[in-house]
């Protein structure tokens, strides 16, 4: 860290103020950081203040990064490439990054990939694993993984979060954390339709482990470690019932699967339900890598109106489970 | 190199070494006497496995006296032990150099200087021999030529080139002296010293030696170190990130790093010590010939060596300047082409550098580089901060590779034979097709004719999204005409051509050289849509089971 941010109090940009970013920032500042958080709405600044007392809420992303060497993404996947073009101006190869998305991009672009992709930083890191704001909310203990391939990340966050309730766990597989994250969403959707069309707790639990077994496969194919996936960021994160964007895509699910066109599914939920495009996205990479993702393409299929969700799930639930080292060679 | 440079470096070389060693020692991390038994160990290993010669006596003495001064000893005397280790390593790495050798060849005039101050030189050879055609003519250079002229100027370049033949280093030599630049350093594998035809040169202008039979820790150190401290001198160097020839014919895919973080650490130490013109930049190149001159050595270790150790090959077609003439001579005489393709230059952190060597955001806003290396607001070393780095830098030189190397007919060629050989026997896995053969190995001209169409389509198109570059036939010349050229290319020179055609029949007669060339192609994902998984594992470095 540069002078203007010293070990014992480092100075951390959180961009974004929604529940995550407000959240992330109590955090940050009950470790002794000094916090400035982009909000771009007067009412968001008022909630900082309310929730976040310490920090300071910035109308500009310019005025919150100032001499910040830390940079908290605190935005959903679908506005995290803008929101990395708007910082890109002001960040510097001493800048550390974090985030906490849950999606990717057009071509499956993955988060960090997309900050790396507009900003000149390279030290990135990926948060990942069961985080449930109300948690965070009601200071209630926490865990996640931080990947980044640069170990100054994980020690910083670490470092940062020391007077925290939460428990930071380390990875070096910040495409493993993220493709699981992600993965994940498509699962809750599948699992969504499963409960709206009353197939039972049984092929729910199949369909969420189909998910994970193909969120292994196409995690490997882009270079991942397979172990992240039995960590916190893969098994673990399909557990909690209640974190709030698993239910987004719960929900989305079950409306579709009940009839309702995803694109009002969409439009009636409230925050970002970065399955769908997830499903696309992890649907078309599969075909150019030639790999077989039969519940990612069953949700695709679904979501975009090319197979009934009841037909689409049964083919799956038909299909055998592939796992293991059999999963990584088909 | 200068002289007065050399016995610098080796005295800072052995400074910061025994410097390092000490401060390891002092924090338990690794006593002198541990760091002593290592080297011992995989010294006196190494040498039962050398043939006689004097250094092999010189080497076996001088451990012999360390082991023995080592029982008992004190740790002043292990201190004293190591650095004598340092020293020589450093001495045989940095080579002997003869003031007279250099004064006589800077004098020699500029066309064969930068050969030979690269210390390969068949040009010298060849030159004034009627029936060679101009090697201006042969020898095409392109890519950003301007930029890596200029960035010398600025501060201190690493090219690093594909590596698939000796020829390289003569075809580098020749393309730096074409564009006006002074030679560069580079670390040759202590074997090709052997070789009456270079080893003079090589031991007296400079080039260092590496020796990949010795596998001590302390070894690699020196010669990391040695790297830097070139870098922190001002010379520009050549790496050959591959480490050795591609056996495989394939480009390189997993890169040796050792070196090339030295990138880092001089520009690291650079601006400890604020120096002027402090950055270091990395410059990709790559080379490409329609023949390789010791590929039937080369594809026949590779396919030895599945399995087994790789061995130092030192008795190849590069040993045998009668081969190397009529290699050059075939060659030329089908108006070959050899491409020497200069990249786009970036700094040891991986972002591009504009022409005044100014890093470059992703969106193209000039970046200040020193901010990678601040810990606490001053420059400093960080090992696992800076091995990522480097790890970055070389997905970036393969990716530069991919793009920048140019695909020619005999490439094609030999793939469009190679993937119809494979669709016609799906049953034969690769190691028993390529040794033994299929039951169907010949096919139709027509049929080549229309593989090689499917080809060049997937090849332009990539080449339009700047994926690769291609040769002049390759690029703009019909299925046909790139066949002909191919086939014409494989009838001369080696033993016995790839493929061969009879009428309207192709036969892959050398099917292991057929493998070589079509290697070439690994990488670019052109089997998917022919229903076929890559010939090589993904690093390139083992041919794929299951194929």
């Amino acid at each position: 860290m540069s002078g203007a941010t010293t070990t014992l109090r480092p100075s951390v940009a959180v961009l974004g103020a929604g529940k995550l970013g407000r959240g992330v920032a109590r955090m940050l500042l009950a470790g002794g950081a000094r916090v400035r958080v982009w909000a771009r709405r007067e009412l968001l600044h008022k909630q900082v203040e309310q929730e976040a007392s310490g920090a300071v809420a910035c109308d500009t992303l310019g005025e919150a990064v100032g001499d910040a060497r830390f940079v908290f993404f605190a935005v959903p996947a679908p506005a995290l490439l803008e929101v990395a073009e708007q910082y890109a101006p002001f960040a510097a190869g001493d800048h550390m990054a974090l985030h906490a998305c849950r999606g990717v991009g057009l071509g499956f672009l993955l988060p960090h990939q997309a900050i790396r992709q507009v900003t000149c930083v390279k030290r990135v890191g990926a948060l990942g694993g069961p985080l449930y704001a109300d948690d965070l909310e009601g200071d209630r203990p926490l865990a996640a993984v931080v990947a980044s391939r640069y170990v100054q990340v994980i020690q910083l966050v670490k470092r940062m979060t020391a007077g925290a309730p939460v428990r930071v766990h380390a990875s070096r597989d910040p495409v493993g954390v993220e493709v699981a994250g992600a993965l994940s969403n498509v699962a809750m959707i599948a699992a969504g339709m499963s409960d709206a069309l009353d197939l039972g707790e049984t092929a729910r639990g199949v369909l969420l482990t189909h998910g994970l077994s193909e969120a292994l496969r196409l995690g490997c194919a882009l270079g991942a470690d397979p172990a992240t996936f039995s960590g916190l960021a893969g098994v673990g994160d399909l557990i909690p019932r209640r974190v709030t964007s698993t239910l987004r895509n719960v929900r989305l699910g079950a409306e579709v699967a009940k009839g309702k066109s995803t694109n009002d599914a969409l439009l009636e939920a409230i925050g970002a339900v970065e399955g769908v495009t997830t499903a696309r996205e992890a649907a078309a990479l599969s075909t150019r890598l030639g790999l077989a993702l039969p519940l990612v393409s069953a949700v695709d299929d679904v979501l975009f109106g090319r197979r009934p969700a009841k037909d689409a799930l049964e083919d799956v639930l038909g299909r055998d489970l592939v796992l293991g080292a059999e999963a990584l060679a088909s | 190199m200068r002289p007065e440079d050399q016995e610098r470096i080796l005295a800072e070389l052995e400074g910061r070494l025994v410097a390092r060693v000490t401060e390891r020692n002092g924090k338990g991390e690794a006593r002198f006497d541990e760091v002593l038994a290592d080297s011992v160990y995989h010294e006196l290993k190494r040498l039962k496995e050398e043939p006689a010669s004097q250094r092999k006596s010189d080497d076996a003495a001088f451990w012999s006296e360390v082991l023995k001064s080592m029982r008992g000893a004190s740790d002043r005397v292990h201190r004293d032990l190591v650095r004598r280790a340092i020293r020589r390593y450093g001495e045989e790495i940095a080579g002997n150099f003869d003031e007279r050798v250099y004064q006589a060849v800077t004098r020699a005039g500029v066309p064969g200087l930068g050969l030979l101050l690269n210390a390969v030189s068949p040009k010298r050879l060849l030159e004034g021999l009627p029936s060679l055609p101009k090697i201006d003519d042969a020898v095409i250079l392109q890519g950003e030529t301007e930029q890596l002229r200029r960035l010398h100027e600025v501060g201190t370049v690493v090219l690093v080139p594909t590596h698939v033949s000796n020829l390289d280093s003569v075809v580098v030599g020749y393309a730096l002296w074409r564009l006006g630049l002074p030679p560069f350093i580079y670390g040759a594998g202590l074997n090709l010293f052997s070789n009456q035809l270079i080893g003079f040169f090589m031991h007296n202008l400079g080039a260092y030696t590496v020796d990949r039979k010795k596998h001590d820790p302390l070894y690699k150190e020196v010669l990391k170190e040695y790297c830097t401290l070139t870098l922190e001198a001002g010379y520009d160097n050549i790496f050959f990130p591959g480490g050795t020839r591609s056996r495989s014919g394939a480009l390189e895919k997993k890169l040796k790093l050792g070196l090339l973080g030295s990138a880092v650490r001089a520009f690291v130490n650079n601006l400890e010590k604020k120096r002027p013109n402090p950055r270091v930049f990395i410059v990709p190149a790559t080379m490409s010939y329609q023949l390789v001159l010791e590929a039937e050595t080369l594809i026949d270790d590779f396919l030895k060596e599945q399995g087994k150790s790789r061995y130092i090959i030192t008795d190849d077609e590069f040993s045998k300047p009668k081969r190397v003439f009529d290699f050059v001579r075939q060659l030329f005489s089908l108006d070959s082409k050899i491409f020497f393709t200069v990249g786009r230059a970036f700094d040891p952190f991986g972002n591009y550098v504009d022409d005044d060597g100014e890093s470059l955001d992703p969106r193209g806003r000039v970046i200040d580089p020193e901010r990678y290396v601040l810990v606490d607001g001053v420059p400093a070393h960080h090992e696992q901060r800076d091995e990522e780095y480097t790890r970055e830098v070389g997905d970036k030189v393969v990716d530069a590779f991919l793009k920048d190397s140019v695909i020619q007919a005999t490439h094609v060629t030999a793939r469009a034979v190679f993937d119809i050989l494979r669709r016609q026997n799906p049953e034969v896995d690769l190691v028993r097709l390529l040794r033994a053969g299929g039951p169907r190995e010949e096919m139709s001209l027509s049929e080549v004719y229309d593989e090689t169409e499917r080809l060049l389509v997937e090849l332009r198109g990539l080449r339009s999204r700047g994926g690769v570059r291609l040769g002049q036939i390759v690029e703009s010349g019909s299925a046909e005409d790139v066949v002909s050229d191919g086939l014409a290319h494989f009838s001369i020179y080696h033993a016995e051509a790839a493929a061969t055609r009879r009428g309207d029949r192709v036969f892959p007669t050398d099917r292991q050289l057929l493998f070589y060339y079509q290697n070439r192609l690994e990488g670019y994902r052109l089997e998917r849509r022919q229903g076929l998984k890559p010939a090589l594992s993904a690093d390139h470095r083992a041919i794929r089971v299951a194929a």
